[in-house]
């Protein structure tokens, strides 16, 4: 029962955080067919954030909120640097672009801040551990189960009750159509990245409180992730990408628990093995997307 | 209400448009007719501000939308539907109305007014609100984006090929809704190829033919003339 | 055809350029660097091949360099150093010892078979499930090089390997890339390809199976890195996965970009802007570092200035510098509008 449990808990918070990172991704990939490269730097700004602020003697909840607008604006910073002087050139042109920004933020923290990992202020809670039912788990699992239930219902909520969240779902499948309604282009675009960053923002905090540092590269599992679960979810259906990022922490809880030691260093050649599969034999991912839908 | 002068609108070497003019005048229904390929949607999608025109200028009511953004556009008062039928498949049919109403979104009354005046009007969208939209017949699909323009409240309605691969019976009735509409005083940019029942309907007509208009004059002129077919024939 | 040959004298003298200048200024760092240049320049054009071609951006390439270099490594790396090097390679293997030469040769082929393999169904794919797909090829090679421990030594360093690629035979090597890469554009299966990338509906039409041709164009490639891995095997002698991986990747991306994905030319000429840019930057930090005296060292502007190098030319030039001219056109035309208004 107790290993029950304990199984539960790690997959959904796992998932929680899984869809999170998914739900980010396919915002932008959703409405602006963008597959967001720097989508992992948003999260190592969020960390950084918290680094940097840690010395102020702000309350921790405060650094929090102030690291989730970073990373909003970082998203926003993406449209403006990656997406929009190209979006109207070509697919590619986009991809690389935000290719480049991506490994232009992973840079900057290597040149102004550090190439070794940086502390990041936790609230203590995150560290101490909670029996449930016979299971000994910590409790910034559950917090991050908490956290990805608020943001999920919340995501839900403005995209199918908010006149902003169906102008984006609009846009997602006809973006002229969207626009010939009079719901404007660019709202929709800074929208898309700023919800994207907020995500990243969130899941960053949660991601690296597990670990309780950052380094520049902590952003690429999110983005491999946030890859996988996508693909998994079917490429642009958001409750897909949140399906898929439960489903992938349910493959990863799994393998951790069987696969031996040797073996388990190979999973991320599984799992990515798994996505190429998955392409092949439906290239829009698992589950259908909304039905057309073409570029700006 | 709605003027067209010299415009112009290329694909790269090819010019789809070459330097037509024509007007709408308030409270009329205009035709443009013209086989496949004669430019009348190049035309359309250039108003709308979903094309560049590569010359040439549209004003409607005194005010200058010739290189506007599609969001100006609707908002200049001029709505448009596309030949395509663009609903939007996976909202529901309440969804894609609200969008319609984008640009008055704060208007709640005016907004609920003018969705019961729309419902009166098409009974079977009030019936299949909470329908995903890409679930309604073809016919359906067509009264949904009419109504989404309508709840812009234009001044203009451009109707891009309404009676596309539709089955006659609901030709028939969405030419009826059209003269509904024309009665209650909106002013009508009708693009067709039905010429027959365009010309029905309409005040006066335009006749596109390789980009440029080769005939016009009163609904009655134009059918009476010989070399309509010929115009269309030829394409 | 002839501007063909016109190009590749152009770029093949550029490249002799390259090795005789830096030889004779004698200066070992200019050597290296000449060297290394044209170690990338094998890369780069490898990746041209299939990307210029193809319209479709790559991330797996350094992956296939990497088998290369390892293939290369464990044919190479004397019997008597094996048992260090790599301590858990299988039995059979371990009395393997061929020359570098051969054994380029043999990584070029493996590089070229398991892309042969993995690609095969991959190349039915576009847009971003093509893009993600070669991103996961990447991560999957990679994950495989840093854990296959008897053949690669894990994520350790691999060191042992004889040191055989002198600039000679590193300007050869580049030499044959270029009129291999000018040669499959202008053949049946390069010309279908681009013209595929402008209109699928109309290839098909012509009877081009877009999948197969792509299929082909990445197989080249990926021949081509193997044998640019076993190059720069031989050229540094010891080295880990970690080398095949995201930077490099990003540093070849540049290169082929920023010169121009579409020719081959344009390939050549990022190559070498790139390796200067890279070179100057590179000192700069050094000379930055040497003179902050242990005050935090000065890494990664290299790769910010690139970054933004990169994004800048997407947006003024989005077809980089040699956009869809190779320069044996470029030059002919330029002499024929000469002629006409003399």
């Amino acid at each position: 029962m107790a290993f029950a449990i304990q199984f539960l808990i790690d997959v959904l918070s796992l998932g929680g955080a899984y869809a999170l990172m998914a739900l980010g991704l396919v915002i932008i990939y959703g409405i602006l067919r963008l597959v967001n490269f720097a989508y992992g730097e948003l999260i190592m700004v969020a960390g950084y954030t918290m680094f940097l602020t840690s010395g102020s003697g702000l309350p921790w909840l405060l650094m929090a909120v102030l690291a989730v607008a970073m990373a909003v604006v970082f998203g926003i910073l993406t449209d403006y640097v990656a997406f929009r002087p190209v979006r109207a050139k070509s697919v590619t042109a986009v991809l690389i672009t935000s290719f480049a920004f991506s490994n232009l933020l992973q840079n900057a923290a290597l040149l102004f801040i550090s190439p070794r990992p940086r502390n990041v202020p936790l609230p203590d809670i995150f560290s101490q551990t909670v029996s449930i039912g016979g299971a000994i788990t910590p409790v910034r699992n559950l917090i991050t189960i908490a956290a990805s239930i608020v943001l999920l219902a919340a995501v839900a909520f403005l995209m199918r009750k908010t006149t902003l969240g169906i102008a984006m779902r609009a846009a997602a499948t006809n973006f002229t159509m969207a626009r010939m309604l009079g719901v404007p282009a660019n709202l929709i675009i800074s929208s898309a990245f700023a919800l994207s960053g907020f995500l990243a923002g969130v899941v960053g905090l949660l991601w690296i409180g597990r670990i309780g540092t950052v380094v520049p590269g902590v952003g690429l599992e999110p983005l491999l992730v946030a890859f996988i679960a996508t693909v998994i979810g079917g490429m642009r259906s958001l409750p897909g990408a949140v399906v898929g990022g439960f489903l992938l922490a349910l493959i990863d809880t799994t393998l951790n628990y069987t696969l031996s030691q040797d073996l388990l260093k190979f999973r991320d050649a599984f799992t990515f093995s798994l996505v190429i599969l998955i392409l092949l034999w439906r290239p829009e991912g698992l589950i259908k997307g909304p039905a057309s839908g073409q570029r700006t | 209400m709605l003027d067209v002068c010299d415009l112009s609108v290329s694909y790269g070497t090819i010019r789809a448009v070459r330097g037509i003019s024509f007007t709408v005048g308030k409270g009329e229904l205009v035709s443009l007719l013209g086989a496949n390929g004669a430019g009348k949607s190049s035309t359309i999608k250039a108003i709308a501000g979903a094309l560049k025109t590569s010359g040439g200028a549209v004003t409607l009511e005194g005010k200058d939308i010739t290189s506007a953004n599609p969001e100006q556009v609707i908002r200049a008062g001029l709505a448009t539907v596309p030949e395509t039928r663009d609903v939007f498949p996976d909202l529901t049919v309440a969804e894609n109305l609200m969008l319609g109403a984008y640009i008055h979104r704060r208007d709640h009354a005016g907004n609920r007014e003018n969705l019961d005046r729309l419902h009166t009007l098409f009974p079977r969208l009030a019936e299949r609100a909470s329908q995903a939209a890409g679930t309604l017949s073809g016919g359906e699909q067509q009264m949904l984006v009419i109504a989404r323009a309508l709840m812009a409240r234009p001044s203009v309605l451009l109707l891009d090929e309404p009676s596309l691969g539709l089955a006659p019976a609901i030709v028939e009735r969405i030419f009826e809704m059209i003269e509904t509409l024309k009665k209650s005083g909106l002013t009508i940019l009708l693009v067709e190829q039905n010429v027959n029942q365009a010309l029905a309907v309409a005040d006066r007509a335009y006749v596109m033919r390789l980009g440029a208009i080769v005939a016009s004059g009163t609904a009655d002129g134009i059918r009476s003339t010989s070399d309509l077919s010929a115009h269309y024939l030829g394409g | 055809m002839k501007q063909s040959y016109i190009t590749a004298l152009i770029l093949i003298a550029v490249i002799a350029v390259i090795a005789v200048g830096s030889q004779m200024i004698g200066i070992r760092l200019y050597d290296r660097i000449a060297t290394n240049l044209l170690i990338s320049l094998v890369l780069v054009v490898g990746l041209q091949t299939f990307m210029g071609n193809s319209g479709l951006l790559s991330f797996a390439h350094i992956g296939f360099m990497g088998l290369g270099a390892y293939t290369s490594a464990v044919l190479t790396i004397p019997a008597q150093m094996k048992g260090m090097a790599l301590p858990d390679l299988y039995e059979f293997m371990k009395v393997v010892e061929i020359s570098p030469m051969l054994a380029m040769l043999a990584a070029g082929v493996v590089a070229a078979l398991v892309a042969a393999v993995v690609a095969y169904p991959l190349m039915r794919l576009s847009d971003a499930a093509a893009v993600i797909t070669s991103f996961a090829l990447l991560v999957v090679l990679y994950t495989v090089m840093n854990n296959w421990s008897a053949l690669t030594n894990g994520p350790r360093t691999l060191f042992g390997l004889p040191k055989t690629t002198e600039m000679p035979i590193a300007a050869i090597v580049a030499a044959i890339v270029v009129v291999v890469a000018l040669a499959f554009k202008e053949s049946r299966t390069g010309k279908l390809l681009r013209a595929s990338r402008e209109d699928e509906v109309a290839a098909a039409a012509l009877g081009a199976n877009i999948p197969h041709l792509r299929w082909r164009a990445f197989i080249l490639a990926a021949f081509i890195a193997g044998i640019g891995g076993a190059l720069w095997g031989h050229f540094i002698t010891s080295f880990a996965p970690k080398a095949f991986y995201l930077k490099e990747t990003f540093l070849i991306i540049t290169m082929l970009v920023i010169g121009g994905a579409n020719t081959v030319t344009g390939a050549v000429a990022g190559t070498v802007l790139i390796t200067v840019a890279y070179e100057g930057l590179r000192g700069t930090e050094a000379a930055l570092n040497a003179g902050s005296s242990g005050s935090g060292q000065v890494i990664g502007l290299t790769e910010i200035v690139l970054a933004l190098a990169m994004i800048a030319v997407m947006i003024v030039r989005p077809g980089g510098l040699f956009p869809n001219r190779e320069i044996g056109h470029i030059l002919t035309r330029s002499r024929r509008k000469k002629e006409k208004t003399a």
